[in-house]
């Protein structure tokens, strides 16, 4: 089964759908396919253009490895 | 006449099967090459074959780039990034907004203006809730992707 991996597709696009709205669908997902560089550079990015820390899972909901 | 030797191959270029051109013969008359267009009437094929050997067409210049390849069309010279300096230093940064100063949203082009999100959604949702269903089914996966897929499924419906 799939493990739900920190800087995956799947985590990106939660992290912009829920940063940016789930209204914002289109776009989130977009942004969420984009490679980046490190989870870093990704929520670095989401406070820019939303000026507030990133919202979605965090390490408490994630596999306890990490 | 036919005296020994002649009249076999000589291994000259021509019989290098790698050795094409690589504009297929196209790039040194500066004109287009007359092409022969399949599928048309009988008859119809050959007289455009002829149309085309009586005005032969130019090549486009803008793709010929250096070194015989192609150059893009347009160049982005002056292709500005969102840190540039404004070009347009009177008018009010909130311009097309409907609040602070300038013109209100109604000068926004209709594109921008109309809200296209609703259809957007309904084409991811069909393209990729099957995928985002099963991975918010995934060990661990967050509460908030699952709302986010719960929402999608909600799209579904609507």
């Amino acid at each position: 089964m799939l493990e739900w991996q920190p800087g995956s597709l799947y985590d990106n696009i939660d992290k912009f759908a829920t940063s940016l709205g789930y209204e914002n669908a289109g776009i989130a997902i977009t942004l969420g396919m984009i490679p980046w560089e490190s989870t870093d550079d990704r929520d670095a990015f989401i406070e820019t253009i939303t000026g507030d820390t990133p919202k979605g899972g965090n390490f408490t909901n994630y596999n306890s490895q990490f | 006449m036919g005296g020994k030797g002649s009249g076999g191959p000589n291994g000259g270029p021509q019989y290098n099967p790698a050795n094409v051109s690589a504009v297929g013969g196209a790039g040194q008359s500066g004109k287009q090459p007359t092409r022969y267009i399949s599928g048309m009437p009988y008859g119809q094929g050959q007289k455009l074959m002829e149309q085309q050997k009586s005005a032969p067409m130019s090549m486009p210049v803008a793709q010929k780039g250096e070194m015989g390849g192609f150059a893009p069309v347009e160049p982005l010279k002056n292709l500005r990034t969102l840190l540039d300096d404004t070009t347009n230093p009177l008018e009010p940064s909130s311009t097309g907004i409907d609040f602070g100063r300038g013109a209100g949203s109604s000068v926004m082009p209709q594109n921008l203006v109309q809200d296209s999100r609703p259809l957007e959604n309904q084409a991811i949702v069909k393209k990729y809730l099957p995928a985002f269903a099963n991975a918010a089914k995934s060990k661990n996966a967050p509460d908030s992707f699952k709302g986010f897929v719960n929402y999608l499924v909600g799209k579904l419906n609507a």
